[in-house]
C-alpha cells in the first residue's frame, strides 16, 4: 500500500527544469551519494545533468555490473542502491541484478532511460517495454510521462524499495520527459509505516517457548534488515536457547558465539541440521523457508511447532504452517519478546548441552590430506586474519558454500551473497560496491574461475577509481558444484564443466594493471592472505585448488535435512 | 471449485499486468475475470484456481495486498482446496 505522502515544498516558480535535472537534484536531496550506471541513447539527458551533480557517478563496464554493485552497496551500508542503464540492452542488462535485490530483498531504485513516449509501442531503435519485463522482479515500478512528476515518482520509489520488506524499484523515463521543461518542483515526505505488533500473538508465543522442551531460533535474512541484530543477540543470551542461520543471515549471531550451531539447509552443519529435525519448536525470525534451507518440506523439522515473525504477511504460512505468527517490525517484536521471557528462566540445559556439544563434536577440520591449498582451511584463515572489518563479497558456486561454512562473521554486513538468486557473477561487481560503501573495511571478493569470468570486466573500473578491492580467486579449472552434483547424482558424467582451458588470471589481472600472485602450496596460504590484505590498491590472489574437492556436507536434493553425506576422509572421527 | 477475489486498483501503467502476473506466477489458473473502472480505480473480479493443491488461496490475497496501488475488497472462499496457512 502507498503512505499517504505529505508535500513538504513547493518551490516558488524559477527558471523551468528538465526532467533529467530534476532527477538529479532529488537524488541529491535524498542524499544518494553513489550511483552506479552505463549511458546510452535514451538516457543521455540524465548523464548531461549527472555533470557537476554532487551525486557520484561510477561507471562500470557492463550494467549488470552496475545492478550488482549497487545491490551490495545497499547491503554494505542498510542504504538504498542506485543504478541507471539506457534503454533497450542497457536496461535488460540491469535484468539479473534486479532479480537478485528481489530474491534478497534488498532496496534498490532502478533508473532506465527509454524512447519517447511517442515512440513507445512502435519498436523503435532500442525500445523494450522494461516495465512489462520486470514486472515480476520489482517490488513495484513507474513510467513517468511529465518531467513535474520526477521528484514525487523518484521520492515514492525510495520510500517503496525501502520500507516494509524492501526490495528493488525501477523508473523508466522516456526521453521526452528527460528534455521536457517544468517549473514544478513538489518535494514529498513519506512517513514510516508502523505495523502494531499483536501484544497477544507474543504472548502466545512466550507460552509456547515456555513449554518447549527443545526450543531453537531459526534466524533469516529479516534480522539485518529490520536492524534486530542486537535485539537477537539479546534474547539468544538471555534464553540461552540454541540457534541457526540461513545463508544470508551468517553473522547476525556471531559465528563464534555459544550456542550458534551453524547455517541449516543443503549445506549446512550436522549440528544445525540435527538440532532443526529434532527440534520441538521454531522460533523464525524473519526468514522464508527456501528449498535450500529446508530440504524436504514435509520431512523438515517434523517434530516442530513454529512461532514466526516477520514483517511480511504473504511469507506466514506460505510453505510451513504457522502456529503463532507475528506480523511486523522484528526488532520491536524480539524486545517485546525478550521482556517477557525475563520474567523466569527456561529449564532447556539438556537441550542446549546436547546440541551445543554435537556443534563441537563435529566442527569442521581443517587438517585435510595433501600438500596442496585446502579451501576451506584457506577461507577461515582469511576471515580470521581480516579480523572484525572483513566483508566477504561471494560468488555463487563451490567457494561460495564454503565461504559461508568456513569464514567467521562477526556481523551480517560483513557476508554479501546472491542467495536465493545464485547469480554467478555477483562477486566481483559486489565486491566494488561494498568497498566504495566501507573504504576502511577489508573487503575481500571471493570468486570461482566460472563466476569470475561472468563480470571480470569490472576489473576495469576497480582500476579507474582506484578501488582497493581484494580478490581471492579460487580456481579449479571447472564448474565445481555442477561437477559434483554430476560425480554425485549423474554417475560421473561430466558433461560440460571443464574449465581448464582458462587464461591466465594473474595475466588478465595484471593486464587490468592490476597486482596479482598465484599460490597453489598450502604452505604458501599464509604469505599470500598477508599479501593480499597489505597491498594498498586492488590485488587478486590466484589460488590453484583440486579439482576434485567437494563441498561437505551436502543434504542430497529431494533428500530430507536429516540425510546427510559427509567427507569420507574425516569418517570414523566424527 | 474456485475462490473469488476482488480487488480495487489503480490505473498505474502496467498495473493490469502486474496483478494478472502475479496471480498466475503464484500458481493459479484464472478461470473468469471482470473488469469495471470508477474515476481513476478499477474494480477486477477474478475467479481463480490452485493449480494443484499446495496452492493457498489466502496467502495469494495476501500477495494482492502487497501490490502498490492495488487492495482487496473481496474474498469468497470455497471450500475446495483451501488452506489457511495458519496450523490448528
Amino acid at each position: 500500500m502507498t503512505a499517504a505522502a505529505t508535500a513538504i515544498s513547493a518551490k516558488a516558480a524559477t527558471a523551468p527544469q528538465s526532467g533529467a535535472q530534476l532527477l538529479v537534484q532529488t537524488l541529491d536531496r535524498l542524499g544518494v551519494d553513489v550511483v552506479f550506471g552505463y549511458p546510452g541513447g535514451a538516457i543521455m539527458p540524465v548523464y548531461d545533468a549527472l555533470t557537476g551533480a554532487n551525486v557520484k557517478h561510477i561507471l562500470v563496464r557492463h550494467e549488470q555490473g552496475a545492478a550488482f554493485a549497487a545491490d551490495a552497496y545497499a547491503r554494505a551500508t542498510g542504504k538504498v542502491g542506485v543504478c541507471m542503464a539506457t534503454s533497450g540492452p542497457g536496461a535488460t542488462n540491469l535484468i539479473t541484478g534486479i532479480a537478485n535485490a528481489m530474491m534478497d530483498s534488498v532496496p534498490m531504485v532502478c533508473i532506465t532511460g527509454n524512447v519517447a513516449t511517442h515512440l513507445m509501442g512502435t519498436d523503435a531503435f532500442q525500445e523494450i517495454d522494461i516495465l512489462g519485463v520486470t514486472l515480476p522482479l520489482v517490488k513495484h515500478s513507474w513510467v513517468v510521462r511529465d518531467p513535474a512528476d520526477v521528484p514525487a515518482v523518484i521520492e515514492e520509489a525510495f520510500h517503496v524499495a525501502r520500507s516494509g520488506r524492501p526490495g528493488p524499484v525501477l523508473v523508466d523515463l522516456p526521453k521526452d520527459v528527460q528534455v521536457g521543461m517544468t517549473s514544478d518542483d513538489f518535494g514529498f515526505h513519506y512517513p514510516n509505516e508502523v505495523t502494531p505488533l499483536d501484544h497477544a500473538a507474543i504472548a502466545e508465543a512466550e507460552t509456547l517457548i515456555r513449554a518447549a522442551e527443545r526450543p531453537l531460533i531459526y534466524i533469516g535474512g529479516g534480522v539485518k534488515i529490520a536492524g534486530a541484530v542486537e535485539a537477537l543477540r539479546d534474547f539468544a543470551e538471555r534464553t540461552g536457547i540454541p540457534s541457526v542461520s540461513t545463508l544470508n543471515a551468517l553473522g547476525s549471531i556471531r559465528t563464534d558465539a555459544p550456542g550458534f550451531l551453524g547455517m541449516l539447509g543443503m549445506h549446512g552443519t550436522k549440528a544445525a541440521n540435527e538440532a532443526v529435525q529434532e527440534s520441538d519448536l521454531l522460533i523464525v525470525f524473519g526468514a522464508r523457508f527456501d528449498d535450500r534451507a529446508t530440504g524436504k518440506l514435509n520431512e523438515f523439522a517434523p517434530h516442530a511447532k513454529v512461532v514466526h515473525f516477520d514483517i511480511d504477511p504473504a511469507e506466514i504460512g506460505k510453505l510451513r504452517a504457522v502456529h503463532v505468527p507475528v506480523i511486523g517490525d522484528l526488532k520491536a517484536g524480539i524486545e517485546i519478546l525478550t521482556g517477557r521471557m525475563a520474567s523466569a528462566s527456561l529449564a532447556i540445559d539438556p537441550w542446549i548441552i546436547r546440541s551445543t556439544s554435537n556443534a563441537k563434536r563435529n566442527a569442521f577440520r581443517y587438517d585435510a590430506p595433501g600438500e596442496g591449498v585446502y579451501a576451506p582451511a584457506l577461507l577461515n584463515e582469511l576471515s580470521k586474519a581480516a579480523g572484525d572489518s572483513f566483508i566477504a563479497a561471494c560468488d555463487v558456486g563451490q567457494h561460495q558454500m564454503w565461504v559461508a561454512q568456513h569464514c567467521e562473521f562477526s556481523r551480517p554486513e560483513a557476508h554479501l551473497t546472491s542467495g536465493g538468486l545464485g547469480a554467478m557473477g555477483y562477486g566481483l561487481p559486489a565486491g566494488l560496491g561494498a568497498k566504495l560503501a566501507k573504504p576502511d573495511a577489508h573487503v575481500v571478493t571471493i570468486s570461482g574461475d566460472g563466476s569470475f569470468m561472468m563480470n571480470i570486466q569490472e576489473l576495469a573500473t576497480l582500476r579507474r577509481y582506484g578501488v582497493a578491492l581484494k580478490i581471492v580467486l579460487l580456481d579449479n579449472s571447472s564448474l565445481g558444484l555442477v561437477r559434483q552434483w554430476q560425480e554425485l547424482f549423474f554417475a560421473e558424467n561430466y558433461s560440460e564443466v571443464d574449465l581448464s582451458d582458462n587464461p591466465d588470471f594473474v595475466a588478465v589481472a595484471q593486464a587490468f594493471g592490476i597486482e596479482a600472485f598465484m599460490i597453489d602450496q598450502r604452505d604458501q596460504v599464509a604469505d599470500g592472505i598477508a599479501r593480499l590484505l597489505a597491498a594498498p590498491g586492488p590485488c587478486l590472489m590466484h589460488v590453484l585448488i583440486d579439482p576434485k574437492e567437494n563441498v561437505w556436507p551436502l543434504v542430497p536434493p529431494g533428500k530430507s535435512n536429516g540425510e546427510m553425506m559427509h567427507d569420507t576422509r574425516f569418517e570414523g572421527d566424527m | 471449485m474456485t475462490d473469488t477475489i476482488q480487488i480495487q486498483i489503480d490505473r498505474a501503467d502496467g498495473s493490469l499486468q502486474r496483478l494478472i502476473g502475479l496471480v498466475e506466477r503464484r500458481g493459479f489458473h484464472i478461470d473468469g475475470m471482470s473488469l469495471s473502472d470508477e474515476g481513476a480505480m478499477r474494480r477486477v473480479q477474478l475467479q481463480v484456481r490452485g493449480r494443484d493443491e499446495g496452492r493457498c488461496t489466502e496467502n495469494l490475497g495476501r500477495q494482492i495486498d502487497k501490490l502498490i496501488g492495488a487492495t482487496r475488497v473481496g474474498f469468497a472462499q470455497s471450500t475446495y482446496g483451501y488452506q489457511s496457512g495458519v496450523a490448528a
